[in-house]
């Protein structure tokens, strides 16, 4: 128990403060007790939020963590959303089938990652190759499923749709029990708990150390006997099925799929998210996620053309300015305000 | 564009099928070849651009794609407003070239030095230019019919255009191969690639380098653009079709000695498109560049150019003993 | 239980040329297991890339290369590492943006096991000698010079490693420190940590090393005791003259 302690609150993220954790637990309140007071489109509203959260924690372990820029982890969230709609939608009817679906997309996101992985990692090509690799699959990935309209493209009794993606897909559902309204908000939210969690404890643990050393030095790390290649390979899938995982709710949010959901423009939202966010923050990346897809959700809704312009603009001026993302300065300074209001100053 | 077998009949005939036969054979051989040297042509127009600032600056350019957009854009609304083709090809790489160097005084020279913020920060630009346009003149432009008609031999027919642009890709090689070995700037550009400090301390002004090197890329890839406009949709998007291309072409050509990189890979990756895609389709062939790419870098980890560039100091180490 | 003196590095005939520069030229380097080796030679002969292709991280174009009786010619270098090699690097690379507490944290897991309790033995006496707290939450970027290169040796002792490669290991640093230096890892070497040390500092080589081997133009030029190598005239001409 100890060590659960030591690693969820060890210095690998922001927010150690005894403060801080009672803020988190209210936050955490606000959110379960949500439902209770807002209608129910808004309420679907915030699980599409919630939900892209996994997402960008796989970004901002890879990239932030681990030092490896992938510009195609929409690619993932696509393979496995598809998967699922494939699978569930071939056996609608079974109470298990969308359990089937959820085992299928994870594991083909992690496969089509690893496979890519395998090349890249262990031929340890230069640092810019694997951002442009992995773009072009997305972009191919996207090419591929638009051509799949018609008759043919048909994987049982499922139509991949082309352009106009695959419809109908069927809601999350254990046995009876199916997850949509209320409790699919609650999935989705202790779904993001969990992960970010799960990834706050590896990345205190000493494996979240070494991919950190990585990051600092590949080489140096090396020589102190570790197979950076291994580890980058665990990172980059790992990361692929947090990016499925949220491909998986993402389908069974909205019951559709389109191709435009692994095309560039799609693509560059997890890595906006990380760097508005700050890269070397799970909980930053968590909240930029939340917060920038509630922006453009928003603006996108009420017929706002400049959405994509002011998303993209927004990734310049962070990058020019705050290159350490605005959610982790904002944070820092609190940080600093509140030491000074708790101790007095001490002499530098 | 398969062949198509002919039906002949009767013995008297096959002297004249021998000679439709070597006739086909020969077209067909004419028709590869044309094939392989338009689509040979056409990645290295797409990458030329973003090879030059990668391998003088280290930095990769997201927005390529957008500053080959710029470049069409300029070239249709030119050529629209009555300029000849010609001439407005030679204005969008002015137009872009400003553009370029705009944006290395502004934004990209916050990031020298840092790979991975470059490639962000770059495609933040791409995202506000391509939806910008988009915002700014709709969703398209009318095209521009292809210059210069076509000839045919044999069942196929070649177009005079993809042509003319082979042509100009080997001038540009010629032209970039006489710009970095045989003038004041291409020896102040590569000095500076070598070693900033020291060649700033020999007085070479590295900013003045840094903004024209990127701005030269990017007048490239507007040049590409306008050269490639006729052949696509112009749209806001449009840069999006190059991105693969030319960023698989980069990758396998590596960064070690990019000119002869791009030129090597564009070859290969053609050799490797041409007979893929003309057996099974477009989207075929881009799948089998994409394993060509992962499958090269695998083997050789720095591109192409890598070896080419031990060879080239082998002969260069000789020629000196 | 008494053991023959083994090698700990064996090379045969290595090779190695980048473009028209050639950086190893048929050296063959043997290091016993337990001896202090140092490593002497002008800029430029071959002592990095020698070291390069010991742990792995430069192929040699030709040639073998064997640690403790094990052909590591085509090995990766983290497997080398497990065989009980460590290496530092000519500059410094302690991860600077990471705390003293997590650079020793960071190769615990590596930690060869078989060797834990003289390793441990050592890296306790390393962080001893050199004023090392493994709980100091201080950035490394903002210990002294001196600190960063014993934080970089004693970050090599955390994987309890049989034989260490150190480049230059007091380079930069007053002579006072410098001796500091070499008495620690001298001691380290009197447990039986073969120590092979690429330095420029005589008064280092002097003080530490048993054997001396003096590269030139990527060959072995030179090999003996320290007495003979300063008294080789050769030597002096080609490197003691122009240090």
């Amino acid at each position: 128990m100890r060590t659960f302690v030591g690693l969820i609150s060890g210095g690998a993220d922001i927010g150690r403060t005894r403060l801080f954790w009672i803020s988190f637990g209210v936050v955490v309140l606000l959110f379960l007790l949500y439902p209770t007071q807002a209608s129910a489109f808004r309420v679907s509203n915030v699980s599409f939020y919630l939900l892209n959260i996994p997402l960008g924690l796989g970004m901002a372990l890879l990239w932030g963590y681990c030092g490896v820029l992938s510009f195609g982890h929409v690619a993932y969230f696509g393979v496995a959303g598809y998967t699922y709609g494939v699978i569930a939608g071939n056996m609608s009817g079974n109470p298990f089938g969308p359990l089937a679906g959820v085992a299928g997309g994870l594991l083909a996101s992690m496969f089509v990652a690893g496979v890519f992985g395998y090349f890249v990692f262990y031929a340890r090509v230069q640092k810019w190759i694997i951002p442009i690799l992995t773009l072009v699959l997305t972009l191919l990935l996207e090419t591929f499923l638009g051509q799949t309209a018609g008759y043919q493209w048909r994987v049982g009794s499922v139509l991949l749709g082309g352009y106009n993606g695959m419809t109908g897909i069927p809601w999350f559902q254990v046995g009876g029990f199916v997850f949509e309204g209320y409790s699919f908000y609650y999935l989705c939210l202790l779904l993001v708990l969990a992960c970010y969690f799960g990834l706050r404890m590896l990345v205190n643990s000493n494996f979240g150390q070494v991919i950190v050393a990585i990051r600092e030095d590949e080489l140096r790390t090396e020589l102190l006997g570790y197979d950076i290649r291994a580890r980058q390979w665990v990172v980059f899938v790992l990361s692929a099925a947090l990016a499925g995982l949220s491909g998986l709710l993402y389908v069974q949010w909205g019951n559709y799929i389109t191709p435009s959901q692994v095309g560039l423009l799609q693509a560059a939202l997890p890595v906006i998210w990380t760097a508005v966010g700050g890269t070397t923050s799970l909980l930053a990346v968590a909240i930029s996620a939340f917060a920038l897809n509630w922006i453009t959700f928003t603006l996108s809704s009420q017929g706002n053309q400049y959405a994509m312009v002011i998303i993209g603009g927004l990734l310049v001026a962070t990058m020019v300015f705050f290159p350490r993302g605005i959610v982790v300065m904002v944070a820092e300074r609190l940080g600093r305000l509140m030491t000074r209001r708790a101790a007095p100053p001490r002499q530098p | 564009m398969l062949l198509r077998p002919k039906a002949h009949f009767g013995r008297s005939k096959r002297v004249l099928d021998l000679r439709e036969a070597a006739m086909d054979v020969l077209s067909l051989v004419l028709s590869l070849l044309y094939q392989f040297g338009t689509s040979a042509a056409f990645f290295f127009l797409a990458a030329v651009g973003l090879v030059i600032i990668l391998g003088m600056m280290n930095i990769i350019n997201l927005a390529h794609g957008e500053l080959m957009m710029i470049g069409a854009y300029t070239a249709t609304l030119t050529y629209h407003a009555g300029v000849p083709f010609w001439l407005s090809v030679i204005l969008s790489f002015f137009v872009a070239a400003a553009f370029g160097a705009v944006l290395e005084l502004l934004i990209v020279r916050r990031f020298y030095g840092r790979e991975l913020g470059a490639l962000v920060v770059t495609w933040g630009v791409s995202l506000v230019l391509g939806q910008g346009t988009l915002l700014f003149f709709g969703p398209f432009l009318p095209s521009i019919g292809i210059p210069g008609g076509s000839f045919s031999y044999g069942v196929f027919s070649f177009s005079a255009y993809w042509l003319i642009l082979s042509l100009i890709s080997l001038l540009l090689i010629i032209g970039l191969w006489w710009l970095y070995n045989r003038t004041s700037y291409g020896l102040q550009a590569k000095a500076t690639m070598q070693n900033a400090e020291m060649a700033k301390s020999l007085g070479v002004r590295t900013s003045r380098i840094y903004t024209l090197t990127f701005s030269l890329g990017a007048g490239l890839a507007g040049l590409s653009g306008a050269l490639l406009a006729p052949t696509v949709t112009i749209a806001p998007f449009m840069g999006q079709q190059f991105v693969a291309p030319a960023f698989i072409t980069v990758v396998v050509g590596g960064a070690a000695n990019v000119i002869a990189g791009a030129v090597a890979s564009s070859m290969v990756l053609a050799a490797v498109k041409t007979p893929i895609g003309m057996a099974f389709g477009a989207f075929s062939g881009t799948v089998a560049l994409l394993l060509a790419a992962l499958i090269i870098i695998r083997i050789m980890p720095n591109g192409l150019s890598a070896p080419l560039e031990k060879y080239f100091n082998r002969r260069a180490g000789r020629a000196m003993r | 239980m008494v053991m023959e003196p083994t090698v700990a590095i064996e090379t045969l005939s290595l090779n190695k040329t980048f473009g028209g520069v050639v950086a190893a030229s048929n050296v063959n380097f043997k290091v016993l297991s337990g001896e202090f080796r140092c490593m002497i030679g002008p800029n430029g002969a071959g002592k990095s890339t020698l070291f390069a292709m010991l742990c792995g991280i430069e192929t040699a174009d030709s040639g073998q290369i064997f640690v403790f009786g094990q052909d590591v010619t085509h090995t990766q270098a983290f497997k080398r590492v497990r065989l009980g090699v460590g290496l530092t690097f000519q500059t410094n690379r302690a991860f600077h943006a990471l705390s003293v507490r997590e650079n020793l944290a960071i190769p615990q897991a590596s930690a060869r096991l078989e060797n834990k309790e003289v390793g441990q033995a050592r890296l306790e006496f390393a962080l001893d000698a050199f004023g090392l707290d493994p709980n100091d939450e201080i950035k490394a970027a903002e210990l002294s010079h001196n600190q960063l290169q014993w934080l970089e040796i004693a970050m090599v002792l955390v994987g309890y490693p049989n034989l260490i490669l150190l480049d230059e290991p007091a380079a930069g640093m007053a002579s006072e420190e410098t001796l500091r230096t070499a008495k620690v890892l001298k001691h380290l070497n009197s447990t039986g940590l073969t120590t092979v040390v690429v330095e420029h500092d005589m008064a280092f080589v002097k003080d530490a090393a048993q054997t001396v081997t003096v590269l030139h133009q990527g060959k072995i030029f030179a090999e003996g005791s320290v007495a003979d190598i300063i008294a080789h005239e050769d030597v002096r001409r080609i490197y003691l003259g122009r240090a």
